[in-house]
């Protein structure tokens, strides 16, 4: 019998389509595809519009910005419809030097080498006072949106207006806040070791589970063991852990997944709201492969059909 | 240079490339998978092979469950949700459970393997509509469910593997989220203006003019201003009804007129793309709602959605709403 679930956060329901379940390798029909190397645009040498060097890491202004450092804010309105410019930041991070696509492969400390850049680009865009929200993100394969070019980047978008998505997890977390004087988050992340199913990974600060009321199939969540509500204030001391559980949870998709597509975003509290929600809110990361389509009822509901229960999931990411 | 735009309803900014536009040659195109008619379950002759029929339309009183039918209902074989008695709710821990209670039906809505929707003429698109409403109300006239969803997949890259034209019903027992979010952000305007915010569009639009695709007596089709997708057209009646099932006949036939032109323009212009289509109403059984207004959002599937949409919700749009209609004109 199907199951429906609720998402504590965003009060999001999810059916669980229990009778529907597949194994993991059934999901994942998308071939990697990749460019000659002679051909990348992001190996070294070839980049432009380069902002800044780290090391190895090199952070560039996007070609075709979809938001823009040049110009101020302006703000209009056309009858009952408002418009505001693109006033922002898109940068794109390229997290090697060599021609390797997925950050899965890299060695620890290149992964908290890149986690470390994150923070640095969200801390100089946090000085802008236009922006209200950076996020930091990464499309890997072309199923995740990303162009067919094997070379490890992400992105980071600095944005003028509210990120709807993150401000309903800040609606959610200030409700449950108000009746509990605790965070979710640090409730969440007590009760799922307690429970166990649905843990992926987990080290000294962080876990890594599949969530409750999984929108997608081996969707997963990693959580801060500690409470803060802010990724870039917070990770210094916590990066060699964090790129240990993300390396963990990559690889993993990689070997039980077959290589699948995958989107990560870093969910950081939104800088406007800051002074107000140090104590509710609690930064994680979302990671979701990309092995199902959106279709209308998803669309139309907000509401998702997951073809499998999140502890079988979690139960065939952890297969040794 | 792209510009946000906020949708006046729910308050949702999204990001449009409106110098840059992309036009509807420059979309990817999906290879269509051809599918063998002769092991298609919804085709006539094959009805053995779906669960029986729970209503169809036979202009020729042929028995359920044989050919005979242009329109044939039956529950979903696979259902996101099961048809059963009790609703159990409860807590565990931070975590809220209710089992999967529904109903989940599908609408194969014509004989033809081949035909699409958009190939429909208009007599048999206003039985079809007529079918839909049917369903519609025998669904949300059970108690246990809450919301009735009508929708529609078409091709494999919006969800659906079955090529035989069909639409689906699935009976939630809570309320969608989308469908609250417009209904709260309705219901605000409405506070503030003492008016229907999505009779405002109508009349907006039809003074602008620019970003309407088709319009008829009672409907009017249009690429929303803050679009969340490149050629997505909404289809709102233009006038105020917040209750799907209380259109009349009259209103159905020009629903259904205005549905195939939309998606044979689509059709024309973007190569018979996958897209998806579903209708907003009121719930069932709260009254009637002065602030909210039925309408039906057609989606066509040309973009994949990438990490920024997922983190911020914020959606890119490559083609601009005015420019989109225009094509969509262009081509009816």
């Amino acid at each position: 019998m199907p199951q429906i679930r609720k998402d504590p956060l965003v009060n999001r329901w999810v059916i669980v389509a229990t009778e529907r379940a597949r194994r993991p390798a059934s999901f994942n029909d998308s071939i990697p595809t990749d460019t000659p190397v002679d051909q990348c645009p992001f190996c070294t040498g070839k980049e432009t519009n380069l902002i800044e060097q780290y090391d190895e890491i090199r952070v560039l202004h996007s070609i075709n910005p979809l938001f823009n450092p040049e110009g101020g804010f302006e703000k209009s309105r056309h009858g009952l419809y408002d418009v505001v410019n693109n006033c922002g930041a898109h940068e794109l991070v390229l997290e090697t030097q060599d021609h390797v696509a997925n950050i899965a492969d890299f060695s620890l400390q290149s992964i908290a080498h890149v986690l470390k850049v994150y923070a640095k680009r969200i801390d100089i865009h946090r000085q802008n006072p236009l922006i209200e929200y950076v996020l930091a993100y990464k499309n890997y394969g072309v199923a995740a949106g990303s162009r067919a070019i094997g070379h490890a980047r992400s992105q980071i978008m600095a944005i003028p207006v509210n990120p709807v998505r993150v401000h309903n997890k800040v609606i959610g977390a200030k409700r449950y806040y108000e009746s509990h004087e605790r965070c979710l988050m640090c409730d969440l992340v007590r009760q799922e070791i307690k429970d166990g199913r649905r843990i992926v990974s987990m080290n000294q600060d962080f876990i890594a589970i599949v969530p409750f009321a999984a929108r997608f199939p081996f969707e997963v969540t990693i959580i801060p063991r500690f409470h803060h509500h802010d990724y870039a204030l917070s990770l210094s001391g916590h990066e060699d852990q964090l790129a240990q559980i993300m390396k963990d949870v990559l690889t993993r998709y990689k070997k039980y997944l077959n290589d699948p597509a995958y989107n990560y975003m870093i969910q950081t509290a939104p800088f406007k709201a800051m002074a107000t929600i140090q104590d509710e809110y609690h930064w994680h990361i979302e990671i979701i492969p990309r092995l199902t389509r959106v279709a209308g009822f998803e669309r139309g509901t907000g509401f998702y059909i997951s073809p499998i229960p999140s502890e079988m999931a979690a139960g065939y990411l952890k297969e040794e | 240079m792209p510009e946000l735009r906020r949708d006046p309803v729910v308050e949702r900014w999204t990001l449009i490339e409106v110098a840059t536009s992309k036009p509807a040659t420059q979309y990817h195109r999906e290879k269509k998978a051809l599918q063998n008619p002769d092991i298609c379950p919804f085709c006539p002759t094959k009805e053995h092979l779906t669960p029986s029929e729970v209503a169809a339309v036979r202009l020729d009183n042929s028995q359920p469950n044989t050919p005979g039918w242009s329109v044939r209902t039956f529950p979903n074989k696979f259902p996101a949700l099961a048809d059963r008695e009790y609703l159990n709710k409860e807590g565990l821990g931070i975590y809220d459970v209710m089992s999967g209670v529904g109903a989940h039906e599908l609408i194969i809505e014509t004989p033809p393997h081949q035909q699409q929707m958009a190939d429909l003429n208009d007599s048999e698109m206003s039985l079809l509509m007529r079918h839909y409403q049917e369903r519609f109300i025998h669904l949300a006239k059970d108690k246990r469910f809450k919301y009735v969803m009508l929708f529609k997949n078409k091709g494999l890259s919006a969800g659906s593997t079955m090529e035989h034209a069909h639409g689906q019903l699935i009976a939630l027992p809570m309320v969608p989220k989308y469908v609250l979010e417009e209904i709260h952000g309705a219901d605000h305007y409405y506070q503030i203006n003492k008016r229907c915010v999505f009779c405002d569009i109508v009349a907006q639009e039809v003074q602008d003019k620019e970003r309407i695709v088709v319009e008829n007596e009672k409907f009017i089709a249009f690429c929303p201003f803050a679009s969340r997708y490149a050629f997505e057209t909404w289809i709102l009646p233009k006038n105020h009804g917040h209750d799907f099932a209380k259109a009349d006949q009259a209103t159905l036939d020009q629903l259904g007129a205005i549905l195939q032109r939309v998606l044979k323009q689509m059709k024309s212009t973007l190569g018979d793309c996958a897209y998806n289509f579903y209708l907003h109403t009121s719930p069932n059984n709260w009254g009637d709602l002065p602030y909210f207004h039925w309408h039906i959002e057609v989606i066509p599937k040309l973009t994949r959605s990438v990490g920024f949409e997922w983190g911020t919700g914020l959606h890119i749009v490559p083609t601009d709403p005015a420019m989109a209609a225009r094509e969509l004109r262009d081509n009816s």
